[in-house]
C-alpha cells in the first residue's frame, strides 16, 4: 500500500464510520450489551415490573433496573414518608419528602435516572387490590415484594401461583444484617445460559467434509512453514483416523495408549517449535472423550413438558422434542456448533476449517428445522437459530411456591442438616415474620423467636447420627441478631439486596444466565451468601 | 468546621438513624465485647471518622451514597476521570447534562444535596498527586477502581505509612472490583492480612495476541483490530497519539480493521468489538456494582463501629449461574514485595539476556511490572534504567548482555519502576 492510498482510506473511513458509529442509546448501554446483547436488552425494555413497597431495599432494587433500562415500573405503596424513611432511603429528599406519598416521591427520584423508563406510583392498598382487582397485579411481567406482612405476602404468592401464565414473584425479607430472597416461578426455560464450557468440536466423530479434508492433506510433502500451521483439529482428526486403522477401529483407551498417542503427535513435528503440535497434544483428550448428548440435556427429554407435548405447548418444548429426535439419529450428538476456537494456524487454513464447520452446522440446522416442520411445530427462525447455537447449554428450571418449604417439616430438617447456617437464618426470618404478623407493634424477644422456630420445625432441632443437636449455635446467632434489629432496613443491606435482586430479575426477564433456585440467604456479619434447597 | 459535620443535631432530625441505631444501640451475638454501644460509637462514626473513597465511578457512586446513609459525615473522594455517556447505565449520580465534567465533583455535589449534613470533599486528580500526610488523615480507605496499577500504588503506599510506634498509622484498605456478573470485596489491614500485591496472580490474564499473528496470520476479528491499532495507526499517523475516546479515531481503526478482515475473509469486525478491543472494555452493570459496593461499605461500617466482626478477608461472588459466593481468608505470600519481605526466587537460563529477563518481568502473573529498571549489588550497579534518558542510553547496551555475565552466580537483582512505590528483590538462579 502506498501512502496516498492510505490517506484516501483514512478519509473515507471517517465518512463511513459516522454511519457505523452506534447511536446514543447503544453507547449508553454499551457495558451491559456486552453481557446480554440486543435480544436481552429488548426483553428488558418490554418488561413491566411491580414493586410492593417503597422501602430503602425496594428503591435499591429499582435503581438497578431503571439504570439498565427496564420498560416500566410501578411502586405500590400506600404509606407517607416518615422521618425514619427519610434517613435511610437515597430516593427520598430528606425532610422535604416527609409527609408526602412514599410511592410518588420514590418514583419521581428514580425516574430521573433514565428518561427511557416509565415509572408510576400507586398509592392504593395491596390488600384492597388483591381483593378487588387481582388482574391488575397479574398484568405485570414480574412482581417484587419486600418485607410485606406475611398474610398479605401469602395472598399475593397464592394469586401468582394460581396460573402458570402469571408473573414470577421475587420475595425479599430482611432485618438488620440478615436477609433472604426467593423466586417463585412455575417453569423457566433458558436457551442462552452462557455456559462456561464450549460446545464439542466433534473430533472423535468428524463430519464427512472434515474427515475428508484431514485425510487429503499432503502433510508429508508440506513445506516447514505450512506444516507448522496445520490447525490442531486437523492434526487430531488425522492422527485418530490413523490410530484407529491400526487398532481395530478403536480410539486410544488405556492410560498407556493415550500416552503413546500423545507422544505420537509430538513425534510428527518437523521442527521443535511447532506450537500447533503442542496444542494438539494438549487437546488430545478430545479424541477419547466421546461426544454425546450431555447428561443435563438428555434429562430434559424426559421432562413432562416434552413427554406430554401438545400443539399448544410453549415453543421451548417443541424445540426440545425436535432436539431429542435429532440426537436419536447417528452420530447421536447435538447439532454442530459453528464456533471454532482460535488455534495456531495461518489465515487460509484456519478460515478454510471455519468454513467447513459453518457449512456443516448450517446443514444440521436444516435437518433440525425439517424435523420441527414434520412435527407441525412452526417456530420463529431467529429462535431456532438461537436454540441450535446454544443447544449444549439449555436449561429448564422448575420452581416452587413461596412457603412450600416452611410447610414441610421433614424438608426443613433435612435442609438444617445439609445447609445448617443458611437454614437456621431462614428459620429465624420466618419466625420473625410470624411474630410480626401476629403482633406488629411488639418487639420480639429471643425467646419469642426461638419458640416460633421450634414450632416451624415440629418441636425440636434435628440430631446427627451421633446424637448431636444440629444448628443450635447457628440458630442462636441468627435469633440474637433479629432480636437486636427486627425492623432495621440497613442502607448497606438494602444496597446489597438491591444488587442481588436486580441481578436475578434481569436473569428472569432476559431468560439469559441462570437464576437462583431455592431460598438464597444473606448474612452480612459473616459476609456470606448461601442457598437453602431441599 | 466540627460544628457543621459534627454535633448530632446538625442536619439530623429525630429518628433519622432509626434503622442504623438498632445496630448501634446494643450488641448482637457475634459482636466484639469491646463494642461501646450507644452515644460513643455514634459520636465516632458521625463526628470523628474521616473516610477516603478512591474512585467515583461504578463502585464509587454506590459507595458514596451508602456511606452517607449509614452516617459517615466526613467523606473524601478522589477520581481523575470525567463523565462519559457510557457511564450512565450504572453511575447513578450522573445525568446526561454532566457528560464531560469531573466525576469526583459531580458525585460529591449530588450526595451532599441528597443526604443533608454530609460533607463530601472531592479531588479531581490522581491518587499519586497526594502524599503520606494526605492519606494519614483518614481512618479508613475504600477503593473502587478498575485500574490494577492504581490499586498496587495505594496498597504499597498504605503499607509504607505504617509506623510501629503509632497505631493510627495503620490504615485498613477495603477494596472492591467487578466484571460483568462477578465481583469481589476484600479487607486489607497492613501487616495483618494478605495485601493486594499478594494476589496479583489471581487476576485474569489479559488476552495478548502475539505480534506475528497480528502481522502475518490473522484468524480472528480481534487480530485485525490489533493490526489496525498497534501497527497501522503509528505507521500512518506517526507520533499523533491515538485517543480511544475519540469516535473518529475508533472509526478509523474500525474501517482499517474491516478492510483487513475482508482481505483475509475473516468475519466479525464490528464497531463495538473494535472499541472493546482497543479500550480493553470490561462489561459492567449497576447490580453487580451495588452488591460489591454494599459489601465494601458494610465492612467499613463494621470496622468503624465494631458493631459486628468484619470480613476476614475476601468475599467473591459469581452471579452467572445462580448465586455463588465464597468467603475465605486469602493468605499472604512470603515473597510478596510489599508485605512479604522475602526475596522472589526466579529461575532463568544461563543464556538469557537482560532484555529477555525484562520481558519475563513484564509478563509473569505475580510480577507484572510494566517498565522495570534493574540494578545489582544493592542498587549500586546499574543494569538497565528506563529513565532518565541519559541513564537509559548509558545502560542500553546491557540489554543484549547475558544476565549471568552481569550479576554472576549469586544473582541478586533489585527491580524498581516509576509506577510502583516499592522495589522487588529478585534472587536469580540458572538452569
Ligand atoms: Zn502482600
Amino acid at each position: 500500500m502506498s501512502d496516498s492510498q492510505d490517506i484516501e482510506t483514512a478519509t473515507t473511513a471517517i465518512q463511513t464510520s459516522q454511519v457505523a458509529q452506534p447511536d446514543s442509546k447503544t453507547r449508553r448501554y454499551d457495558r451491559q450489551l456486552r453481557l446480554w446483547a440486543a435480544t436481552g436488552q429488548s426483553s428488558l425494555e418490554s418488561a413491566r415490573i411491580l414493586v410492593c413497597s417503597g422501602s430503602a431495599t425496594s428503591t435499591s432494587v429499582l435503581k438497578n433496573l431503571v439504570l439498565p433500562g427496564v420498560g416500566h415500573f410501578t411502586i405500590l405503596d400506600a404509606h407517607v414518608v416518615t422521618p425514619e424513611d427519610a434517613g435511610n432511603n437515597f430516593f427520598l429528599e430528606g425532610l422535604d419528602s416527609v409527609g408526602k406519598s412514599r410511592a410518588e416521591e420514590a418514583v419521581r427520584l428514580l425516574s430521573e435516572l433514565n428518561d427511557g423508563v416509565e415509572g408510576q406510583a400507586n398509592t392504593a392498598n395491596l390488600d384492597d387490590i388483591l381483593e378487588k382487582d387481582p388482574s391488575y397485579i397479574t398484568s405485570f411481567s414480574l412482581v417484587i415484594a419486600h418485607n410485606l406482612p406475611s398474610s398479605t405476602l401469602d395472598r399475593l404468592a397464592t394469586l401468582l401461583w394460581s396460573n402458570t401464565s402469571f408473573p414470577p414473584l421475587i420475595v425479599i425479607r430482611s432485618a438488620g444484617f440478615l436477609a433472604e430472597i426467593f423466586i417463585q416461578f412455575h417453569e423457566h426455560p433458558i436457551i442462552d445460559s452462557h455456559p462456561e464450557t464450549p460446545a464439542s468440536l466433534r473430533i472423535d466423530k468428524p463430519f464427512p467434509a472434515l474427515l475428508d479434508h484431514a485425510l487429503k492433506l499432503d502433510i508429508e510433502n508440506m513445506d516447514v512453514i505450512d506444516h507448522g500451521n496445520i490447525p490442531y483439529v486437523v492434526i487430531l482428526v488425522r492422527a485418530l483416523e490413523e490410530w484407529k486403522a491400526s487398532h481395530n477401529g478403536s480410539p486410544p483407551k488405556t492410560y498407556e495408549e493415550k500416552s503413546e498417542f500423545k507422544k505420537g503427535l509430538l513425534a510428527r513435528k518437523k521442527k521443535a517449535d511447532e506450537e500447533n503440535f503442542d496444542e494438539a497434544a494438549a487437546q488430545a483428550y478430545r479424541v477419547w472423550t466421546e461426544t454425546t448428548v450431555p447428561n443435563e440435556i438428555s434429562k430434559l427429554f424426559s421432562d413432562p413438558g416434552v413427554t406430554s407435548l401438545t400443539p399448544s405447548s410453549p415453543a421451548f418444548f417443541h424445540l426440545l422434542k425436535a432436539l431429542q429426535q435429532f440426537s436419536s439419529q447417528p452420530p447421536h450428538t447435538l447439532p454442530l456448533s459453528s464456533t471454532l476456537p482460535d488455534m495456531k494456524s495461518d489465515t487460509a487454513s484456519y478460515v478454510h476449517l471455519q468454513k467447513l464447520y459453518k457449512a456443516r452446522a448450517e446443514e444440521e440446522k436444516l435437518v433440525f428445522k425439517s424435523i420441527l416442520k414434520k412435527n407441525g411445530a412452526p417456530v420463529d427462525d431467529a429462535i431456532v437459530d438461537e436454540f441450535v447455537k446454544n443447544a449444549h447449554g439449555l436449561k429448564l428450571l422448575r420452581g416452587e411456591k413461596w412457603g412450600s418449604l416452611d410447610a414441610d417439616k421433614n424438608a426443613l430438617s433435612a435442609c438444617l442438616k445439609g445447609n445448617t447456617k443458611e437454614t437456621a437464618t431462614h428459620l429465624a426470618l420466618s419466625a420473625l415474620a410470624r411474630i410480626q404478623a401476629a403482633n406488629p407493634s411488639v418487639q420480639p424477644t429471643e425467646d419469642d423467636l426461638r419458640t416460633a422456630v421450634l414450632a416451624l420445625i415440629g418441636g425440636e432441632l434435628p440430631r446427627s447420627s451421633s446424637g448431636e443437636v444440629i444448628g443450635e449455635s447457628e440458630l442462636e446467632e441468627a435469633i440474637g441478631e433479629l432480636a437486636r434489629a427486627p425492623t432495621a432496613d440497613l442502607p448497606n443491606t438494602a444496597a446489597f439486596l438491591g444488587g442481588l435482586v436486580a441481578q436475578e430479575a434481569i436473569k428472569m426477564i432476559t431468560r439469559q444466565y441462570v437464576p437462583v433456585k431455592g431460598v438464597c440467604v444473606v448474612d452480612l456479619i459473616g459476609s456470606w451468601t448461601g442457598v437453602v434447597q431441599p | 468546621m466540627a460544628a457543621v459535620n459534627g454535633t448530632p443535631s446538625s442536619g439530623d432530625w429525630p429518628n433519622r438513624y432509626f434503622h442504623v441505631d438498632q445496630i448501634l444501640d446494643k450488641p448482637g451475638p457475634r459482636t466484639d465485647p469491646a463494642f461501646s454501644a450507644g452515644p460513643v460509637v455514634k459520636d465516632f462514626l458521625r463526628n470523628q471518622c474521616k473516610i477516603l473513597v478512591i474512585g467515583a465511578g461504578g463502585l464509587g457512586c454506590e459507595i458514596l451514597a451508602n456511606l452517607a446513609l449509614t452516617g459517615f459525615k466526613d467523606i473524601h473522594v478522589i477520581d481523575m476521570d470525567t463523565i462519559d455517556i457510557s457511564n450512565l447505565n450504572r453511575q447513578f449520580l450522573f445525568r446526561p447534562r454532566d457528560v464531560g465534567k469531573p466525576k469526583a465533583n459531580v458525585a460529591a455535589e449530588f450526595v451532599m444535596k441528597r443526604v443533608p449534613g454530609v460533607k463530601v470533599t472531592p479531588y479531581f486528580g490522581k491518587i499519586q498527586d497526594k502524599g503520606e500526610d494526605y492519606y494519614m488523615q483518614f481512618q479508613l480507605v475504600i477503593c473502587g477502581l478498575d485500574s490494577v496499577e492504581a490499586r498496587r500504588w495505594i496498597n504499597a503506599t498504605l503499607f509504607q505509612m505504617v509506623d510501629d510506634d503509632n497505631p493510627e498509622s495503620t490504615k485498613p484498605l477495603i477494596d472492591g472490583g467487578t466484571e460483568g456478573f462477578r465481583g469481589q470485596a476484600r479487607v486489607i489491614i497492613p501487616n495483618m492480612t494478605s495485601c493486594y500485591e499478594c494476589s496479583l496472580d489471581m487476576l485474569n490474564k489479559p488476552t495478548a495476541f502475539p505480534i506475528c499473528t497480528i502481522a502475518n496470520t490473522p484468524r480472528l476479528p480481534e487480530h485485525c483490530i490489533e493490526w489496525a491499532s498497534v501497527l497501522e495507526w503509528p505507521r500512518v499517523h506517526g507520533d499523533k497519539k491515538m485517543d480511544t475516546d475519540d469516535p473518529e479515531h475508533i472509526g478509523w481503526l474500525y474501517e482499517v480493521a474491516l478492510n483487513r478482515a475482508k482481505n483475509f475473509k475473516i468475519e466479525g469486525v464490528t464497531w463495538s468489538l473494535t472499541q472493546g478491543v482497543v479500550k480493553n472494555i470490561i462489561p459492567a452493570i449497576a447490580s453487580t456494582n451495588a452488591i460489591i459496593a454494599a459489601s465494601c461499605c458494610n465492612e467499613a461500617f463494621k470496622f468503624a463501629t465494631s458493631s459486628a466482626a468484619f470480613l476476614n478477608n475476601y468475599f467473591m461472588m459469581i452471579g452467572t449461574d445462580g448465586v455463588y459466593s465464597y468467603t475465605f481468608e486469602h493468605q499472604r505470600r512470603d515473597d510478596c514485595p510489599v508485605c512479604g519481605g522475602e526475596e522472589l526466587a526466579v529461575e532463568i537460563g544461563k543464556e538469557w539476556t537482560v532484555e529477555r529477563l525484562i520481558e519475563m518481568l513484564v509478563e509473569r502473573q505475580n510480577i507484572q511490572i510494566k517498565k522495570p529498571s534493574l540494578s545489582s549489588a544493592n542498587g549500586t550497579k546499574h543494569i538497565y534504567f528506563q529513565a532518565p534518558p541519559q541513564l537509559e542510553a548509558a545502560t542500553r547496551p546491557n540489554l543484549e548482555k547475558k544476565v549471568f555475565d552481569l550479576v554472576g552466580d549469586a544473582g541478586d537483582i533489585l527491580v524498581t519502576s516509576h509506577s510502583l512505590p516499592f522495589s522487588l528483590n529478585l534472587r536469580v538462579s540458572y538452569v
